[in-house]
């Protein structure tokens, strides 16, 4: 093809490889040149505490993997009265449906562990200070989500234990005054956990939450690529010069796959070595097994309340219990108010502190709530 | 125990294999491409080669003998006896080799470059030469050949010695282990040059973690074609096994093959893009860490594949020949005639039932044919308490159910679920009474 040239002569256009000209025909409909450009801009940086940039990803890594693993659930996966028939089939009869629903409940318990330890490594490095408070909300309340999504999709399968450790988590809202029990009358439709309580939580967990918290996840990744990724305190003592960077794309999104590679060798593992189980069917009629207790990251909660409870009797302790969990939760959403600078001082130290408190904390109670559950011993 | 003990050995083994090539290879490529850096980074990993290989290999070795010994006297007694002159070839090699291997080191810098280089290729082919003579044994105990089958307990095993060692699944097994020699190589290179300062020797540092990712391509692109191979030469009974866990997990640990299988798939064929993505692509800054993360991969892909390749035997030692628990297939009609503890090494000297016996065992003591029928038949596999554990496998059961479950063991059917996994029960009704009332002896009630 020939193309005019300025004094009007035609001019041999020379031929560009294929690849090439295909990026050009979509660059000039859909402008990826931009995009392109404003992703090569973002650059990591590397110094001895980099590892901890990684988690984020990996964290993001196990949420697709529950999208898709999901997806695939949600083929056979029947909500209302043939629940737990249907979760029997998946397990015991479809192929590989066992693989699936393994891969699943185990990527929903790693997507949460590397979200606390992403939440906690953000913390440390101080991450939320300006700039970054809004990732830092952001964050937090993807965390919860993510919890929430944990808690909707345990009732699913509708066995004995998804019965009664839903049955135990949805007395706690209870013991709020005025609102409490209708509040937990809407969660579960009805005074009692029915099939109409599985469809909820299955519109919950499949439309709700998603659309919760994807839109929550996209302004989270905005914000990282708007304001670039944050250095520990030690980095900013160096002199600029010195400071090490490596783009993101493709260097550090080469390393970010390789490490998200073992993260899924991390799960084929698990999935294969311990596959998930099922109980019995739910029967209303049974009391609760002794040793009924939440997924590991309720158990703290679980341990507060019964220490709470112990210590004042009756719902008021419950209900002073979750007055402690608001206020810490309130505390962790001030903190980059609290410790707004840049510079080391008091207050960058007790927030420090504070954050390892919090893990103290949690690590205890959770240990002590497994410790003294009745099968433990 | 074994497994560990023999994943360990088969990742230092297979890389003694592999590094005999890698280092002269890569010296050789050194001293062509004018690379003296090169040459002081392989002395010193050549030092740490010879005390792997030779220290470690060689411990978990031996390790491998007493376990097996343990585990199965029966098996190992009959790979000694049909393969004397293979095992004796094979120590001698193992010599050889050692001594090569401590010559390759020890001559650094101290002989001709070219006399060198023979030393270290000398060592590979020698370190080849024991994988060549290993693989014969092993693949025996899955495939032992229609000819050795014929004249198996005859005493004329030895006129059919290279049918035997050069069994249906020789070659693919060779293949697939050649391969694995050369990614070991590739893996164990890999952390040895993790060590490398990436910003002091950033330049040898780049070359060298990049030529030992180059390592692991040819099983990447081979593997699948020789794993094929050995699965089509795997009898069919046996490969069914491998189906038994895809549409359900209800067969709890007959499921162990199918969830195996998965885990080689996905450690294998991901192993050399992690390889690829961490260390090709960032040389200078692999570190350590990354390097032990691929050696953990490796190690589960190993362990996985060993494991599927062990439990495909199953309820075999020897196929068609030998169960695992060390009872002969043409012995299962004697034995259930005339009573398995008349002709099995475990019979009880009931005169040596004393006062101490009932303090130092007490479970022999009260039920000395129970006991010995549980030892002889039951504990190659089971444990009491500890390894599929009988306790617990047979927790809340009575002893009509733990009769009905001998029952099915003594006369397993065609749709019994225990039929691929589980050797046949042989003795007399008194002995499989006296077993079933031990194990109910064992079993925890329920509330």
């Amino acid at each position: 093809m020939e193309k005019l040239s300025s004094a009007g002569r035609k001019e041999p256009e020379t031929r560009r490889p294929l690849g090439a000209a295909v990026y050009q025909w979509v660059d000039e409909r859909l402008g990826i040149s931009d995009v392109v450009k404003l992703a090569a801009k973002k650059r990591v940086p590397e110094h001895k505490h980099s590892f901890w940039y990684y988690w984020g990803g990996v964290t993001l890594f196990f949420f697709i993997v529950m999208c898709l693993s999901g997806v695939l659930l949600l083929l056979y996966y029947r909500p209302g009265e043939s629940a737990y028939e249907s979760v029997r089939q998946i397990t015991y009869e479809i192929k590989f449906g066992w693989l699936i629903r393994s891969i699943h409940s185990w990527a929903a318990n790693l997507m949460i562990l590397s979200a606390f330890v992403h939440m906690f490594s953000a913390f440390f490095m101080k991450a939320y200070r300006a700039p970054r408070e809004f990732t830092w909300w952001s964050g937090i309340v993807l965390l919860l989500l993510s919890m929430t999504f944990g808690f909707s999709g345990y009732l699913l399968p509708m066995d004995d234990l998804a019965y009664f450790a839903t049955k135990v988590g949805l007395s706690i809202p209870a013991v709020v005054p005025v609102v409490g029990p209708w509040v937990s009358d809407l969660i579960r439709g009805g005074p009692e956990i029915t099939s109409f309580t599985v469809s909820r939580f299955f519109a919950l967990h499949v439309v709700i939450m998603p659309a919760l918290f994807i839109p929550l996840l996209m302004f989270h990744l905005a914000l990282i690529q708007k304001n670039g990724m944050s250095m520990p305190e030690s980095e900013f003592d160096k002199p600029e010069a010195e400071r090490k960077s490596i783009p993101f794309f493709p260097n550090f999104a080469m390393k970010d796959l390789g490490v998200w590679l073992v993260a899924l060798n991390v799960l084929a593992l698990l999935a294969a070595v311990f596959p998930w189980s099922l109980g019995a069917a739910a029967d209303m009629l049974t009391p609760a097994p002794m040793d009924i207790h939440p997924e590991w990251y309720f158990m703290s909660s679980f341990q507060v309340l019964k220490i709470f409870g112990g210590i004042i009797p009756g719902v008021t302790g419950e209900f002073v219990a979750l007055g402690v969990f608001q206020l810490g939760l309130l505390l962790w959403f001030l903190v980059p108010f609290f410790d707004p600078s840049t510079k080391g001082g008091l207050r960058a130290k007790l927030t420090t502190y504070f954050g390892l408190l919090t893990i103290a904390i949690l690590l205890v109670t959770t240990i002590w709530g497994y410790w003294v559950l009745p099968s433990s011993h | 125990m074994i497994a560990i003990i023999a994943v360990i050995h088969v990742m230092i083994s297979h890389f003694a294999i592999g590094g005999g090539f890698f280092l002269p290879i890569a010296e050789a490529k050194a001293l062509r491409e004018g690379k003296p850096e090169w040459l002081k980074k392989l002395k010193g990993y050549s030092q740490f080669f010879l005390v792997l290989t030779g220290v470690f290999g060689a411990m978990t070795g031996v390790a491998i003998w007493f376990s097996i010994g343990l585990a199965s006297p029966s098996g190992t007694s009959l790979l000694i006896h049909n393969f004397v002159f293979g095992w004796a070839i094979e120590w001698v090699v193992f010599l050889v080799e050692l001594a090569f291997a401590a010559a390759y080191y020890y001559t650094w810098n101290r002989i001709p470059d070219r006399l060198h280089l023979r030393l270290g290729y000398i060592y590979g082919i020698v370190s080849f030469v024991t994988l060549v003579i290993i693989n014969g044994i092993l693949t025996f105990m899955l495939t032992p050949s229609e000819a050795w089958l014929s004249v198996a307990g005859s005493g004329q095993e030895a006129t059919v010695f290279f049918q035997a060692f050069f069994n249906p699944t020789y070659w693919p097994s060779l293949g697939l282990r050649t391969l694995v020699c050369l990614s070991m190589a590739g893996v164990f290179s890999l952390v040895v040059f993790s060590r490398l300062d990436g910003e002091k020797e950033g330049t040898v540092k780049r070359q060298m973690i990049q030529w030992s990712a180059m390592w692991l391509l040819p099983s990447f692109f081979l593997m699948p074609f020789f794993l094929l191979c050995y699965l089509w030469l795997v009898p069919a009974s046996q490969r069914e096994l491998m189906a038994l866990g895809i549409s359900t997990i209800g067969m709890g640990v007959f499921t162990q093959v199918t969830r195996m299988s998965l885990i080689t798939l996905m450690t294998s064929a991901t192993i050399v893009v992690v390889v690829y993505l961490l260390a090709y692509r960032n040389p200078r800054g692999f570190r350590f860490g990354a390097a032990m993360v691929v050696v953990f991969l490796a190690f589960l892909a190993t362990g996985a594949t060993e494991g599927v390749r062990e439990m495909l035997r199953k309820p075999y030692v020897i196929t068609d020949f030998m169960y695992s628990n060390g009872t002969r297939k043409n012995q299962v009609a004697g034995f259930n005639q005339q009573g398995y503890l008349t002709a099995s090494s475990w019979a009880p000297n009931k005169s040596a039932i004393t006062p101490q016996t009932a303090q130092t065992n007490p479970s022999y003591a009260q039920n000395p044919t129970g006991d010995r029928m549980f030892l002889g038949q039951c504990m190659a596999c089971h444990t009491i308490d500890g390894y599929r554990s009988m306790k617990a496998l047979l927790r809340g059961r009575n002893e009509e159910a733990i009769g009905n479950i001998l029952k099915m063991l003594h006369e397993p059917s065609s749709d019994s679920p225990y039929k691929g996994f589980m050797p046949p029960l042989v003795g007399s009704p008194e002995e499989i009474d006296a077993l079933r009332s031990y194990l109910h002896s064992l079993v925890i009630p329920t509330l």
